[in-house]
């Protein structure tokens, strides 16, 4: 039986706790897509996974809030049922709602960098509305822009077909998601440290 | 969802698995032809068989992704003027859906066979460095929270529910919602931390050891085939020439 020694590289603190972060608010994108709720605008039960994106550019950063997206993707695709549906795989990844997905890192990003003036996290107090809303209104663009693509390209269908019935039909709901999120940025009820 | 066994393909590594999924898909890409989706078929059944699992099983689990796959043809199908029908426009959607559903059987097959601390020393061998070791103890930690965030905002809407929050518009309800559910991850993010660094979390841990047996290197070599035969169409003017 063979030993083998080697010195222990801790993680430091500021690192564990971000890295907690990111796995929660990627595990809370998950949790997220198991809650519908019924609206009469949405031809189908609104889920909160893009709700998680905007509160994970907002309240992560540009930098966090992407790498808790990117390891919410990956965590489906080796297998976690974290996807709309309890559904997991690669193959959801490249199947017609892929690009909805793969967009996250994207989008969360885009809110991050626009909400906060930079790849730095500062407080939401000190964010503006007409700047919280334009970044979050970005992040529904990056989203529906490359989900659309992805309808395209994963589901083969026509561009007009895509506009229609991958993003027109559900911005009603995503101001819902917007106004929610606004709502939440300006409350006290959560605070970041 | 994972299910315990003892198949052929629970058995086998999982890099030589994912490497069979990356390939797949980048072949049923590659080759969306009525004869490139027959082969691809063919391999999606062998899949399937290696990890005794029925397709309707899989599809059972995955039953949300049916209507996407019958909405693409379906919307192309329909033309707002005479004829009203043109059923060569759905041929593209169709292939592209079944496409989808080869993929999603074939990630069917690995999601069942493989538990995630054998995904996630695949993912840090795979990332070198402290990123492999952060993507997988992050993915390791969605597993574990995943549950218990889910059971939190349940126990939020049932609170919601019997004080007639029902009754709120849809906003505010989402609004209760996720600042319940954005409170938990702080504060279990915070103790998690503590915890983490209290157990001396490091970035070079002793990592769960993977074995690459004789039926790895089938399975890799089939997932080489298949890239290869990806690359066939992108190559093919590239050889010509050379002949």
């Amino acid at each position: 039986m063979s030993t083998q020694e080697q010195s222990v590289d801790l993680v430091d603190a500021a690192t564990a706790l971000a890295l907690a972060r990111v796995a929660l608010f990627a595990a809370l994108a998950g949790a997220f897509a198991f809650v519908s709720f019924e609206y009469p605008l949405s031809p189908a039960p609104v889920t909160l996974q893009v709700l998680a994106v905007f509160l994970a550019g907002l309240f992560l950063g540009p930098v966090w809030g992407s790498v808790s997206m990117a390891v919410y993707l990956v965590a489906g695709a080796v297998g976690l049922p974290v996807f709309a549906g309890a559904t997991a795989g690669v193959g959801v990844l490249f199947g017609p709602t892929g690009g909805y997905l793969l967009s996250y890192p994207l989008a969360a990003g885009v809110i991050g960098h626009l909400a906060h003036g930079g790849p730095s996290l500062r407080s939401l107090d000190d964010v503006g509305l007409p700047r919280l809303v334009g970044s979050l209104v970005a992040g529904v663009v990056v989203i529906y822009t490359v989900g659309t693509l992805g309808l395209v390209y994963f589901g083969g269908l026509g561009l007009e077909a895509a506009i229609v019935g991958g993003t027109l039909v559900f911005l009603p709901a995503e101001a819902l998601k917007l106004v929610a999120a606004v709502g939440i940025a300006r409350s006290d009820d959560v605070a970041l440290d | 969802m994972y299910a315990p066994g003892t198949s052929l393909a629970h058995r086998l590594d999982p890099r030589a698995k994912l490497a069979v999924q990356v390939g797949f898909a980048l072949a049923a890409f590659a080759h969306t032809s009525p004869r490139g989706l027959l082969v691809g078929t063919g391999v999606v059944a062998c899949c399937l068989w290696a990890a005794r699992t029925a397709p309707w099983e899989a599809l059972t689990e995955l039953r949300l992704l049916v209507p996407f796959l019958l909405a693409g043809p379906l919307v192309e199908v329909v033309v707002l003027g005479p004829p009203w029908l043109a059923p060569e426009q759905a041929v593209a959607p169709a292939l592209a859906s079944y496409r989808t559903l080869l993929v999603v059987l074939v990630a069917a097959a690995y999601v069942r066979t493989t538990p995630t601390r054998e995904s996630q020393a695949a993912l840090q061998w795979l990332v070198p460095g402290k990123p492999g070791r952060a993507l997988g103890l992050c993915v390791g930690l969605v597993a574990r929270y995943l549950t218990v965030l889910r059971a939190d905002l349940r126990r939020t809407r049932t609170a919601m529910r019997a004080r007639l929050g029902d009754r709120l518009p849809v906003h505010e309800r989402i609004r209760l919602v996720a600042v319940a559910g954005l409170g938990r991850v702080f504060d279990r993010s915070d103790r998690l931390a503590l915890a983490m660094r209290a157990r001396c979390l490091s970035w070079n841990p002793t990592l769960p050891r993977l074995r690459f047996g004789p039926a790895d290197a089938v399975a890799l070599g089939l997932a080489l085939a298949l890239i290869g035969w990806a690359l066939t169409p992108a190559l093919a003017p590239v050889l010509a020439s050379l002949v």
